[in-house]
């Protein structure tokens, strides 16, 4: 389990084992908060800064992923 | 003005600070926002309750208490302020400048100067750089910098994205010179982005976007946060990208202009944002939860007020002795930023 993967399902309050690229961010969870503590976890984990309107706009974990640029 | 490296020869002889009476607890905000339950808020934001101004209890209001307590510590008598700087981002009026009022209201000296600056987060640090210049120039002696501001009045009760997080409070700090003494304010580093502008805004009620049955219009978003043009609006988001890349540029400009590294500092004072913001910022700056101290559990963010609330908890526990050095940065809306090194 990567640090990031970890870090994700904190944050969206799923059991890390329940985290895929598959994982739709409901609207529920991925709310101002959500996307801001994602922030702050790509830049500790890849320190790298991504927009916070490309993150609103994901609608699946997969897409963070492709957002980061990583294979994790 | 010490020309070597930026610092004055001054000192914060003493703060004061103040807080309204009504406490927003998590509970309260919990049946708003059945989402997000009590716990959940205050595990996210590490605030468990703010307070709020009163409808007839403005900043000037919460500003002038927090004076008059500073004066009651006998520290300073009114009379002996030369110079009076308030930042509110909630003046009582357009015009006349609150500041004036404000000396009327404290019984300070006809004498001196007084003025209002517009900042939010980062005031604090721009109030310190006032005060320090108009000592360093010999305009003046002691400056009273008082900060207070009331974003409870441009909250939307149905947003929870601003109204978890900002408290309403006010600080009242006597800056005063202190030749001689070891006592140092500066240098400074400073910084501004105005095309992030959008990112924190109360975008009507000026002469922009003027108050109209149009700015009243509420809108809901993705988070299901309502608000109008009239009330305060923050890109959370936007907000974090900035103070992750600013704040630590800064923090290292100023270890390079002070020529000073990390273990010369007692403290590192950062603007209370909340708590996801600062473990974020204590994690990239790489410091230690006993160099960073806190105070947000019981008054929220207080805007332009946290660093002083941080300084005079330090006071109050003898951790400010003289010797002390201590670095203070304030960052957010404008987008706006400062850092400052000072020796106690």
């Amino acid at each position: 389990m990567s640090e990031f993967y970890e870090g994700l399902a904190e944050i969206l309050e799923v059991e890390p084992s329940k985290l895929t690229s598959d994982l739709a961010l409901d609207e529920g969870v991925w709310d101002s908060l959500a996307i801001v503590s994602t922030i702050a976890l790509i830049d500790e984990v890849y320190d790298r800064t991504v927009s916070a309107d490309a993150l609103s706009e994901c609608r699946t974990v997969g897409e963070i992923e492709k957002l980061v640029g990583s294979d994790s | 003005m010490n020309r070597r490296n930026g610092t004055v020869p001054a000192r914060i002889a003493a703060i004061a600070t103040h807080l309204p009476d009504t406490v927003l607890d998590n509970d309260t905000l919990a049946a708003d926002f059945p989402s997000w339950p009590a716990e959940k808020i205050l595990e996210k934001t590490g605030i468990r309750e703010r307070r709020v101004a009163a409808a007839q209890e403005t900043a000037l209001d919460l500003g002038c208490a927090a004076a008059a307590k500073l004066f009651a510590t006998g520290t300073v008598r009114p009379d002996e302020v030369d110079f009076l700087l308030f930042c509110t981002q909630a003046p009582d009026h357009i015009l006349p400048t609150s500041a004036c009022i404000m000396q009327d209201r404290l019984g300070l000296p006809q004498q001196i100067g007084a003025l209002d600056f517009n900042l939010g987060c980062s005031g604090y640090v721009y109030g310190l750089s006032l005060a320090a210049g108009l000592i360093a120039a010999g305009a003046a002696r002691r400056v009273l910098l008082v900060t207070a501001d009331t974003y409870s009045k441009y909250i939307h009760t149905r947003d929870k994205s601003v109204r978890t997080l900002f408290g309403d409070g006010a600080a009242a700090t006597l800056v005063e010179a202190a030749p001689d003494t070891g006592c140092e304010i500066g240098p400074f580093v400073f910084g501004t982005d105005g095309s992030g502008a959008e990112s924190l805004i109360v975008k009507a009620g000026g002469f922009r976007h003027p108050h109209s049955a149009d700015t009243l219009i509420e809108t809901e978003d993705r988070s299901g946060n309502i608000r109008s043009a009239d009330n305060l609006y923050m890109d959370g988001g936007a907000v974090m990208s900035f103070t992750l890349r600013e704040v630590p540029r800064a923090f290292r400009q100023l270890l390079a202009k002070s020529d000073t590294n990390v273990d010369d500092y007692d403290h590192i004072v950062l603007h209370q944002a909340n708590k996801f913001m600062l473990d974020a910022l204590q994690k990239k700056l790489d410091l230690t939860d006993d160099k960073v101290p806190r105070r947000f559990e019981d008054i929220g963010n207080t805007v332009s007020s946290t660093i002083p609330f941080v300084l005079a908890g330090l006071l109050e526990d003898g951790k400010l002795d003289a010797g002390t050095r201590i670095m203070a940065i304030g960052f957010g809306v404008g987008l706006s930023w400062a850092a400052v090194t000072i020796a106690m």
